[in-house]
């Protein structure tokens, strides 16, 4: 189902790195929040971002949606330089770039089929709205909530409102995807349909960086894992080589 | 096979239409559903701004009326009435005369008899009773002299004194300071009038400010859903641009409406008394201060939310 959602060229579109982090700190005041940091990621990749809680992991995740600037170092984004990126072209990141988040951030006011719609029409602002409610209803099928695109969010299940979240997040086919905790508030069983649902989309071309503390998701899916601890990339472990997750029992 | 013709809608055609719904909808729309919905963080903000506009209105006529007197006061104090003896030879009067009419610095001379002189009096309010009280009459002849430029007053006033055509004891008309008390009180007024406008301007921004300061805090979540799903920093901003905008000009309507409504009412009520003490006061002059007060609410409504957009909405 998500074929239809997914730039089918989008493994082969990028000869570069979709994330790149050149040396990158980020300070706030006299705190350390990210500390020399590098890596980058591939078209199509899913990783995993673990640590204990004020490692760096949003602070990472706002350095690439260009919610935050760094104080050293570059952050590219499919190119894009989000370094040194003016706040007039802000915009032109976010939307190469899809978000989750742990608690959703749906309008409340809007149906589900509106929430994702609204992702596709404040980008691009040429997308009528027939067009708009049937790649939004194309979106929410594929995420397996066809039949509900005219309920409000507080009418659908903690599950069901990150399903839609993801939905918005990928409508409009970025080449990115992060997710910051989307596990967060849900039970072990729904987590696991998001998480297929992160593998799904990224097996389709979408890198895809996940901040979480669940190691269950993270062990058993042998995916990349990036650890952060105290700002600083300790452990960056390749895809099928999990290993034992040391940072575990300091958080 | 026979060709059929398919008529297809010209496809730039549906993306302007598709563009123009898309701006009217998050922008006005959003804008005009949003200030409904904070109709009560915005209500101070509109009786603020309608009170400075009104205010305001209301002091721009009374400035422009001023301004119109102290024209007429300007013209009547460079008139300056040579008062002449009873027994004037006519010789010195006209000799006096000539020389006025002569000097570069007088636009006319005019001679007024007694009897024009009492004529005059008689429809100005006090003066008939003098002249009823008197046997003869008190008035006296006069040399009516325009004088150019109102500086130029006071020395023809002392070329006059001294012809013996000239009655010794109130030779003319001219008060020495009488115009320069005139603009001294009018400059007075304007300085208080635009200090009370600056007080009640800063006012009015200040409140219009805060509230849409409210305004961006109460829609903080949907603020930061928009910018993360990638809208454009005017998509972001603009609706609270269009809230500022609509209070302003609902504001200024409202002042406007009234400012012409009583001026209206006042050339209505007494239209010769009215003209003297608002002199230039017409229906058009209430009509463009109405214009010009919705459009300062227009102006002040949205400034002030660009100024507050611009200090508490980060992009």
């Amino acid at each position: 189902m998500l074929s239809r959602l997914l730039r089918p060229d989008a493994r082969e579109a990028h000869g570069r790195p979709i994330v790149e982090f050149n040396g990158v700190t980020r300070a706030y005041g006299s705190r350390l929040a990210l500390d020399e940091v590098d890596f980058s990621l591939e078209p199509g990749e899913l990783a995993f971002l673990v640590g204990p809680s004020g490692a760096g992991k949003t602070t990472l995740l706002k350095l690439i949606n260009r919610e935050l600037r760094p104080t050293q170092g570059e952050v590219w984004i499919d190119g894009i330089a989000a370094h040194e990126l003016k706040a007039s072209r802000v915009a032109d990141l976010r939307r190469r770039v899809g978000v989750v988040f742990q608690d959703y951030k749906l309008l409340p006011r809007l149906t589900a089929r509106e929430n994702v719609a609204l992702a596709l029409q404040v980008g691009d602002l040429r997308v009528s709205d027939q067009e708009a409610n049937e790649r939004a209803l194309d979106a929410l099928d594929a995420v397996g909530l066809g039949d509900r695109g005219d309920s409000l969010p507080h009418q659908l299940s903690g599950g069901q409102q990150q399903r839609v979240a993801v939905a918005r997040a990928v409508v409009r086919k970025p080449p990115l995807l992060i997710a910051d905790e989307p596990t967060g508030n849900l039970d072990m069983e729904t987590a696991w349909g998001i998480t297929d649902l992160l593998e799904d989309i990224a097996a389709f071309g979408i890198t895809v960086l996940v901040a979480t503390h669940n190691i269950e998701i993270v062990t058993r899916l042998q995916r990349r894992v990036l650890t952060l601890v105290e700002g600083r990339l300790v452990r960056d472990q390749p895809a099928g080589q999990t290993g034992r997750m040391a940072w575990l029992a300091s958080s | 096979m026979a060709g059929i013709i398919l008529k297809a809608r010209f496809p730039r055609r549906h993306v302007v239409e598709a563009v123009v719904r898309n701006v009217f909808r998050y922008l006005f729309q959003g804008a005009a559903r949003n200030w409904g919905r904070n109709f009560s963080s915005t209500a101070p903000a509109l009786s603020s701004m309608t009170l400075l506009l009104f205010l305001s209105g209301l002091i721009g006529l009374t400035g422009f009326a001023l301004y119109n007197l102290e024209g007429i006061e300007s013209g009547q104090a460079s008139m300056l009435h040579v008062y002449l003896r009873d027994n004037a030879d006519s010789s010195d009067v006209f000799a006096l005369r000539q020389r006025l009419a002569i000097d570069p610095r007088v636009i006319s001379v005019n001679y007024t008899s007694k009897d024009q002189a009492l004529q005059h009096a008689q429809s100005v309010p006090g003066l008939p009773q003098l002249a009823a009280a008197s046997d003869s009459n008190p008035f006296p002849a006069s040399l009516d002299v325009q004088v150019k430029s109102i500086n130029d007053v006071a020395a023809i006033d002392a070329i006059v004194r001294i012809s013996p055509a000239v009655d010794p004891v109130y030779p003319t008309s001219y008060d020495r300071g009488a115009y320069q008390r005139i603009q001294s009180v009018l400059l007075g007024v304007a300085v208080a009038g635009i200090a009370f406008l600056g007080l009640l301007g800063f006012v009015a921004v200040t409140v219009t400010i805060n509230s849409i300061r409210a305004a961006i805090h109460s829609r903080r979540d949907e603020v930061a859903i928009l910018q993360l799903v990638g809208a454009p920093r005017w998509m972001v901003r603009g609706p609270f641009i269009v809230e500022g905008a609509i209070t302003g000009s609902l504001a200024g309507a409202a002042a406007g409406l009234v400012t012409f409504g009583l001026a209206m009412a006042g050339i209505a009520e007494g239209s010769a008394s009215f003209s003297q003490f608002a002199p230039g006061v017409t229906v058009t002059a209430a009509a463009a201060a109405a214009l010009i007060v919705f459009a300062a609410g227009l102006g002040l409504g949205s400034g002030s939310s660009l100024l507050s957009v611009r200090k508490h909405l980060e992009s």
